[in-house]
């Protein structure tokens, strides 16, 4: 017979409490939150500790450490001890080279593709160093949760482009974790805060990290979270502060070049003393010999020009949301950097309002993202939160002349599709190549390239004859796939863009296939294990919606079909192998299509109803 | 403009009257309630066919929130849906009134290069160009309720003027204080 049927309104596992996470992968430290005796809070290592140095060593033998453990090689082993690699998430040689924080590296120039980093364990992408992270936030939360985790919600920073974005994901996938949903940090904040203070009204989140900054406008009302706007900077934080604290020293006792570990040794000494003067007047910088007396004054006056960018990009994004000071009932404080008291000052002076700091600005971003995991992966019902966010830069094409054409604008809401039409300009003419871009600026050179395609096939015609649809698909994790159609013979040319910065399906296959093998796993016996829980989890979820509204929405023929589609696939679940189950999810999955699209129409008439009701 | 196959227009799909006078807190209140149905996270453990339906339908009452929720835009899908042409690329102004304000805020923007105050000399233009964009919208709406399409069309392209030169403005916004 077909599979177990639940009794109406009984989930087909009941009480059956699925463990997904919430990490914060930070630039400085990371960390991993999740629900756990009764609530929301960050997980611990053996030691007691919450927060995770994003270091990595590699160390001889292949011996990787992570952390602290890391950190601590940073002095002795300065080449293969790398830090702060968010910043090199998606990003070309040319794109980072300027960076001063990354100078203790050996960056390898791979042209377009994302730079990588030279190591004894050869040249590494910063996907692989933070994988490294992930999976060791992944081991740490199974243990403490005792289980798999169907999922992890990861952090990025608001104003991450795709290609960020997409290393980001790729780094999940790396390390072997589902990604229920890339969050951004400020928005995964807010929900940290609404759940506490059942806020209503608009809010502006500051977020000031180790490498990132970003700006969020919200509009809270009954657990919608509607992103109006958003603005920073990816490459702005800390790290910029200590940086500015180096280069006073090296200025005031006139040093000249220094060795990478020397360099080390003195950012860390700068860190030190920027931390320090959150509660001192004035605090001792140290390096070798040197030694200089640093007071708050002089501090501020090194981070306000730092601080003026940060400002400049709050007036943007709260011009962007149309509100002004007046409107934000509330300024949340979020990330390291925001205990530096002059940031506080500043920005409080700004919005005219005293910042809210009441949550831990290191842990609340991993708190938001946990809460929003529990929820996607179904462990919560009713008081839903809804969070509706937005896309920090334009995509657009490259038009004549190495101009920018806008498809899609900074600051709407995802998920978002729009198409452009474009025309052949030859006679004849079968092929075309788009290029899209990331950006504000006017020419394609100033914004971020993000895919070169070409499109084949176009029938051949007069010039300016064909219609080339080309439809751009965010989704809300604000990721880009692209697909383009000539519509007067609706030649399909449908093409899936990955980001020049991103990994090739390839490179992850390669590397996820070594990864199994150094922790000795077989690759058949996973990839089987997978499609049967994914043919498992299939088959519940339609039959469940079979029971609700198969009746209501599909003939008895098609019942029928899908029943009998299903039948075959619970078949193939017990017996066949992972090709066989994969084929079958997908027969299923196609014979389901329609009764999926007919659900959501009906629940949209559902809603609509419900609130004309409700107005009577 | 999108892919998605339009049955209903902006306006069925979230529930409200075809008509330029429109509650702004019903019109955030449907879109709300319509995202809760089928917004992707909804629909986070489900099967990836299932999550892209939900992305396509999100999309889609994004789409016609945003068109709604701007003047501007909401001004235009109007037009459009009474079988209006808005393409006011080839429009000559007789109007001097606008004329003149026009040639105001071109010189306005074209000084904030040389400002010695960028940043006042943008919120200046911006307060003039909101303005601007204020007053016309108004007038659109009177030619549009009275039935005088051609008085609406001509208010719709100096909307699309005064909006060009606001998204001109940022883009110089950008340019000068280096976001």
């Amino acid at each position: 017979m077909l599979m177990q049927i639940a009794e109406p309104g009984q989930s087909p596992e009941p009480h059956q409490r699925k463990l997904a996470v919430g990490i914060d992968l930070g630039t400085t430290n990371s960390l991993v939150a999740s629900f756990r005796n009764g609530r929301l809070q960050t997980l611990r290592d053996a030691a007691g500790e919450q927060l995770l140095p994003s270091v990595v060593y590699y160390g001889e033998n292949a011996r990787v450490l992570v952390g602290k453990e890391a950190e601590a090689m940073a002095a002795a082993d300065p080449a293969n001890t790398l830090a702060s690699v968010k910043r090199l998430m998606g990003r070309s040689y040319n794109d980072v080279t300027l960076s001063p924080a990354l100078s203790t590296y050996d960056l390898v120039d791979c042209g377009e593709d994302m730079v990588k980093l030279q190591t004894r364990a050869g040249a590494l992408s910063p996907v692989q160093v933070s994988a490294e992270i992930l999976k060791v936030l992944a081991a740490r939360a199974q243990e403490s949760l005792g289980g798999e985790l169907v999922g992890a919600v990861i952090t990025v920073p608001a104003y991450f482009d795709d290609a960020q974005r997409q290393a980001t994901k790729d780094a999940a996938r790396l390390a072997g974790l589902k990604v229920l949903r890339l969050l951004n940090e400020p928005t995964a904040a807010a929900v940290a805060y609404g759940l506490d203070e059942k806020e209503e009204g608009a809010i502006a989140v500051f977020d000031l990290g180790g490498g990132t900054f970003d700006i969020s406008v919200l509009q809270l009302s009954k657990g919608v979270f509607e992103v109006l706007s958003t603005g920073g900077d990816s490459a702005l934080g800390g790290d910029d502060f200590d940086q500015a604290i180096a280069a006073w020293f090296m200025q005031s006792v006139g040093l000249g070049e220094l060795s990478a570990v020397e360099r080390r040794q003195l950012l860390t000494a700068c860190r030190a003393a920027k931390e320090g003067l959150s509660d001192a007047e004035q605090v001792d910088v140290a390096l070798g010999q040197h030694l200089l007396s640093l007071t708050r004054e002089v501090f501020n006056d090194l981070v306000d020009p730092l601080i003026d960018k940060a400002i400049r990009a709050c007036k943007r994004a709260l011009r962007d949301a149309r509100l002004s000071h007046d409107d934000i009932q509330n300024v949340v404080m979020v990330g390291g950097s925001t205990r530096v008291p002059r940031v506080r000052e500043r920005v409080g002076q700004w919005f005219g309002r005293e910042p809210l700091v009441d949550i831990d600005p290191d842990t609340v971003v991993a708190i938001g993202a946990a809460s929003q995991a529990e929820q996607l992966a179904g462990n919560r019902s009713g008081e839903d939160t809804l969070l509706l966010d937005v896309i920090p830069l334009s995509l657009g094409v490259e038009t004549m002349g190495g101009l920018t054409e806008k498809i899609i604008h900074r600051n709407t809401t995802i998920p978002v599709a729009m198409a452009q039409e474009f025309t052949t300009f030859k006679d004849g003419q079968t092929a075309m190549a788009i290029h899209v871009v990331q950006g504000e600026r006017e020419l394609v050179d100033d914004c971020r390239s993000l895919a070169k395609f070409e499109l084949r096939g176009i029938p051949p015609m007069v010039a300016g004859a064909a219609r080339i649809k080309v439809t751009f698909q965010v989704d809300a994790d604000g990721l880009l796939q692209v697909s383009a159609r000539e519509e007067t013979t609706g030649t399909e040319s449908q093409v899936q863009v990955k980001p020049a910065y991103g990994l090739s399906d390839t490179d992850i296959a390669d590397m996820l296939t070594s990864s199994y093998a150094a922790a000795g796993e077989d690759k058949e016996a996973r990839a089987l294990r997978e499609q049967q829980v994914e043919a498992e989890a299939l088959l519940q979820a339609l039959s469940a919606a079979l029971l609700a509204d198969g009746e209501a929405l599909l003939s008895e023929d098609e019942q029928k079909d899908l029943l009998s589609k299903m039948e075959v696939l619970h078949q193939q679940k017990q017996d066949g192998s992972a090709a066989d189950i994969a084929r079958h999810i997908e027969i299923v999955g196609a014979a389901s299509e329609a009764f999926a699209e007919r659900r959501m129409d009906a629940s949209i008439k559902k809603a609509l109803a419900g609130r004309q009701v409700d107005e009577i | 403009m999108t892919e998605i196959d339009h049955r209903d227009d902006h306006f069925a799909l979230l529930g409200l009257p075809r008509q330029f006078d429109l509650d702004q807190g019903a019109l955030t209140a449907a879109y709300r309630e319509l995202q809760r149905s089928v917004h992707p996270d909804r629909y986070a453990g489900k099967s990836e066919r299932e999550r892209r339906i939900a992305v396509q339908k999100s999309s889609q009452i994004n789409e016609a929130y945003d068109t709604l929720k701007s003047l501007t835009r909401r001004a235009a899908y109007l037009l459009k849906l009474s079988g209006h042409s808005v393409d006011g690329s080839n429009t000559s102004f007789t109007d001097s009134n606008f004329l003149m304000q026009q040639i105001t805020l071109r010189e306005e923007l074209a000084e904030l290069e040389g400002a010695s105050d960028p940043e006042a000399a943008l919120d200046a233009f911006y307060r003039d160009v909101d303005g601007a964009i204020a007053e016309h919208t108004a007038a659109f709406q009177r030619g549009f309720e009275d039935g005088d399409y051609a008085a609406a069309k001509d208010e719709y392209a100096k909307l699309q003027f005064l909006e060009k030169l606001r998204s001109e403005a940022e883009r110089k916004e950008g340019e000068l204080l280096d976001y």
